[in-house]
């Protein structure tokens, strides 16, 4: 296992490592002074120039460029917006969390529906539930998810007027910021209305996560399906039928946690449609986090907050993946198996 | 022994044929091939059929709603943008950039990631660990994040969508044909043919290949979606198509100023959208399940 | 009276073919006690047999039944639910995949624990403790030396024949009357494949348990079984007590597995052929109308078209119109 894990960490690293390569030479190739883009200073002073022609190694060989970009990067220093001139970590340090917040509403409301859903239709015998529930998962997939989002805004939020179709909370509404989660933050905070302000902040955050859930949502009801179908014919469900256990027993006890395996190998690989869909949901909706700050930051030429946001994003994704891997090989046994095999 | 034919012959039907059969009693299926056939036609001959060009306006009819509404006419099938001009011609040509140009980046992203994968499938060690691994660090990069970054170098267009979209579909196509050639390369019929004397190349073309294509052909259907879906969105984001290009995206992100007044205008790229990714996943779909009894 | 009895079951599967009667007319009788073996070749429906007594049948079944009692209960009056009941604390089953039988994702353990039978004296929380000590028990008495390390192991981990043992003693500890046994030793190494039917036989007679055991090994089954039932393509050809039945098969079919039998003597002149059915077993989508063995029986006749019933005559059951007669059979044994 620990030669696993190592396995594993190295992967991690040697993907970043390529990843960092990646955005350095894309870093190059910007059409603006590579000092500009490597800092944001627009019009550096001759001192400022110097500094940054000794901090990123300008005048060394590629590599050793490279190994500076990779200090000055990882190090924390991501150079300025060009557009606001504030520290580009501390602006991700701000948009990270909405993007977290939103994500992780998502995916709970995504596996609390689709897990359910997809273990009733791979159990109901009845040729019309199986068929609703896979054209709606079919639909659901095949859905842009710009124009969900605009339909839902325009129904629910302009013509019904019910929901908020934009930010995070009402601007009315004064919130320290303590863990940067609005859920959170309003919930915790010392004033009369902190409990009107979580609601105002759970009716903001329905509709994008609704629209961003469309996605996950349907494709963990088709992998839970297929996965159940498929385990409900293994000879131990119907050795379990043998012995007398009740249904809900078997599927509950034995069909689930087998199920489930693969649905967690799943969204693994969903990561990066994910993220693609939850930064069109974010400028759709207004929503402060990382997917519109990148996009803000590319209509105007914004060549730090473009590099280091993606660089954010992607590291994030590499982490996740390879997280969700060891998950996955943790929790199930029987990749374990293969694990002995292998080594 | 004497032979004796006691039953009568069963016919045993290709493969291919075979998964016609299958394909073919999946309703479902049958309706997205015929739909997907429909969009090739309007692909290749839209501009033989639109009405007008998709960049004349007409300003003696803006915003004119689709003719089924009482306010529309039939001049405008389906209505007219805030520049008058015609939405029915500007879907038949977008469907040339959304849906040609989605094939057209899968099959350039198909035949690259074919020939990385096959090579690093069938080679070992280190050569077939670069191969694979070189692109599994851009397999982490976002299809619309490749895009933004693709757009910072080269400012936005559509040719920038086919690099983006294409970097971002390549490695997936590696990583499946290298991952299905190498796990056919384990079982025992390869063995089998090798001890009979046969080439690498022969083994490859011969041996994994027929049992590979399913794999390849999975793929090939869910980019084809996933390009069509990323096409738009960037169009959507103004990244890719710009402003008065009839790409679908596009056509949704010009009609969001008239989003109130004219929800049609968002409503029928959108759908148009909706129905081509659709028919695409459900041929993909019944491939799939179509292919699912072959395999095992 | 018999502990189950099963008379005319007929089950049809929709296959894309059509609907196929893969079971026809099946009749089965078994005693309280005896060790009934089901001799068939593969794919001639016994599985199914067993799933139907089991009462888990395939979604694409269709089972139709005369008279089905068990311990002079009708099965076919009781609701899934009473059924289900029924079959936990009665009937138990293994089968012929023992790894498969196990959940992959749970320790073999927490398997067997769970199977295990409650104390409705204890509270719940001694529960766990009392299901552990009685599963240990029943390990060690289906020949498991350290129960402990097996526990701990996932079904992958340990050998075929240590899963069936751990499928015998899920299968006993509710101490069921009739032990369904599907193929239990295929892909064995003779020695375990002793090991578990020296456990079957154990088991049967110090507990008393009545066994039907599925195989097509007809040495193994003559070797360990009281009665016989011989099988062909979904139809029963013959049945009687093990002795009998070797000694005067009356029935074509079984005559001619028997002739598979090693012999000693060798009654075969030097390089002859193998006495064998000529053709092989039909597929279920061409199954030949009338009694099954017709098209490959070498005395079949036009009669043979009408499916014979199954005559009893001195605790002998056998479904032919032309049955060998006694004397014959006489007569071979002395020629040999």
């Amino acid at each position: 296992m620990a030669k696993y894990l190592l396995r594993r960490l190295n992967l991690f690293l040697a993907t970043s490592a390529v990843l960092m390569l990646v955005l350095f030479l894309a870093t190059r190739m910007f059409p603006v002074d590579l000092g500009v883009a490597l800092t944001g200073v627009e019009q550096p002073t001759q001192e400022q120039q110097q500094q940054t022609i000794k901090a990123y190694a300008l005048d060394g060989s590629g590599f050793s460029q490279y190994v500076a970009f990779l200090q000055q990067r990882l190090g924390g220093n991501m150079g300025i917006s060009m557009t606001s001139q504030q520290s580009v970590a501390g602006e991700l340090v701000d948009v990270l969390p909405a993007s977290f917040e939103l994500i992780i509403v998502t995916s709970l409301m995504a596996l609390a529906l689709g897990i359910p859903i997809g273990v009733l239709a791979a159990l109901s015998n009845s040729k019309a539930t199986q068929n609703v529930i896979m054209a709606l998962t079919l639909t659901g997939y095949s859905i842009p998810v710009f124009w969900l989002g605009l339909s839902l805004s325009l129904w629910f939020g302009v013509k019904l007027g019910w929901l908020p179709i934009s930010g995070q909370l009402n601007l009315l509404y004064e919130i320290p910021r303590v863990t940067g989660f609005v859920l959170i933050d309003t919930l915790i905070a010392d004033t009369p209305y902190s409990m009107s302000a979580f609601k105002d902040a759970v009716l903001h955050i329905i509709l994008p996560a609704t629209t961003l859930a469309v996605f996950p949502f349907t494709v963990v009801v088709r992998i839970t399906r297929a996965a159940m179908a498929n385990v409900m014919t293994q000879t131990y469900v119907r050795a379990a039928e043998a012995r007398g256990l009740s249904t809900a027993m078997i599927v509950l006890r034995h069909a689930l946690p087998n199920a489930l395996i693969p649905v967690l190998k799943s969204m693994g690989l969903m990561l990066g449609a994910f993220t693609s869909y939850a930064i069109v949901v974010e400028v759709i909706f207004s929503w402060p986090g990382v997917g519109a700050w990148l996009v803000q930051g590319i209509y105007q030429r914004d060549y730090t907050v473009i590099q280091s946001g993606i660089m954010v994003v992607a590291l994030l994704i590499i982490f996740m993946s390879i997280l969700i891997d060891v998950l996955h090989t943790a929790t199930n046994p029987l990749s374990r198996k293969e694990l002995y095999a292998t080594n | 022994m004497p032979r004796i034919s006691i039953y009568q012959e069963d016919h045993i039907p290709s493969p291919s044929r075979r998964l016609w059969e299958a394909f073919s009693a999946n309703p479902f299926a049958l309706a997205g091939f015929w739909a997907v056939i429909f969009l090739l036609i309007i692909a290749l001959f839209g501009p033989l059929i639109a009405p007008y060009s998709p960049e004349m306006q007409d300003p003696k009819a803006m915003l004119l709603p689709p003719s089924w509404d009482p306010a529309g006419t039939v001049e405008h099938f389906l209505g007219t943008d805030d520049l008058g001009r015609d939405i029915f011609s500007r879907l038949l040509y977008g469907a040339q950039l959304t849906f040609g140009m989605a094939l057209l980046i899968v099959a350039t992203a198909l035949g690259l990631g074919f020939v990385i994968g096959a090579l690093s499938g069938m080679t070992r060690g280190l050569k077939s660990s670069v191969l694979s691994h070189l692109l599994d660090a851009l397999l982490s990069i976002p299809s619309l994040l490749m895009a933004i970054l693709v757009v910072a170098v080269t400012g936005p267009g559509l040719e920038n969508i086919f690099w983006a979209v294409g970097l971002a579909l390549t490695p997936q196509f590696v990583r499946a044909i290298h991952q299905a050639i190498h796990e056919e390369l384990q079982k025992e019929y390869v063995t089998a043919a090798r001890l009979d004397g046969a080439n690498s190349l022969q083994i490859f073309w011969y041996v994994i290949m027929p049992n590979v294509w399913d794999t390849v052909i999975i793929q090939t259907t869910l980019a084809i979606s996933a390009a069509i879906l990323d096409i738009a969105a960037l169009g959507f984001l103004g990244l890719g198509a710009q402003a008065p290009s009839p790409e679908w995206g596009a056509m949704v992100s010009q009609g969001v100023d008239n989003l109130l007044i004219a929800p049609w205008l968002v409503t029928l790229p959108g759908l148009a959208i909706l129905f081509t990714v659709l028919a695409i996943n459900l041929v993909g779909d019944g491939l799939r399940s179509a292919l699912t009894p072959i395999r095992n | 009276m018999p502990l189950l009895d099963i008379r005319n079951l007929s089950i049809e599967l929709d296959t894309p073919h059509g609907r196929v009667k893969a079971l026809e007319k099946v009749s089965l009788t078994l005693n309280p006690g005896e060790v009934h073996g089901l001799l068939g070749e593969s794919g001639s429906g016994r599985s199914l047999l067993a799933r139907a007594i089991m009462g888990i049948p395939g979604h694409n079944w269709t089972i139709t039944v005369d008279r089905m009692m068990w311990d002079g209960k009708n099965l076919l009056e009781l609701d899934s639910k009473e059924r289900r009941a029924l079959m936990g604390s009665d009937i138990a089953m293994i089968f012929q995949d023992p790894s498969g039988s196990l959940d992959p994702a749970r320790s073999v353990g927490s398997q067997i624990i769970e199977a295990m039978p409650r104390n409705a004296e204890l509270k719940f929380w001694q529960q766990k403790k009392y299901k552990r000590q009685i599963a240990e028990q029943w390990l060690h008495k289906v020949g498991i030396k350290n129960p402990d390390d097996l526990m701990e192991a996932y079904p992958w981990e340990i050998s075929e024949g240590e899963c069936q043992k751990v499928m015998i003693a899920i299968a006993l500890a509710n101490k069921p009357r009739l032990l369904i046994a599907d193929e239990p030793t295929t892909s064995m190494e003779l020695s375990t494949q002793a090991q578990i039917f020296r456990l079957l036989a154990k088991l049967n007679q110090v507990h008393g348990v009545s066994i039907l055991l599925i195989s097509h090994e007809i040495e193994t089954l003559t070797h360990w079984c009281d009665r016989l039932t011989v099988f062909y393509s979904g139809q029963v050809m013959e049945s009687g007590v093990t002795s009998e039945l070797i000694n005067s098969p009356r029935h074509p079919y079984t005559r001619i597995l028997l002739e598979y039998l090693p012999n000693e003597a060798n009654p075969h002149a030097h390089k002859a052929f193998m006495p064998s059915l000529q053709g092989s077993a039909p597929a279920l989508q061409h199954l030949p109308i009338g009694c099954r063995l017709g098209p490959r029986c070498p005395s079949a006749r036009k009669q043979c078209v009408a499916q014979p019933l199954l005559i009893h005559e001195k605790d002998r059951y056998c479904a032919c119109h032309f049955p060998i007669r006694y004397d014959e059979n006489k007569h071979d044994h002395t020629a040999s």
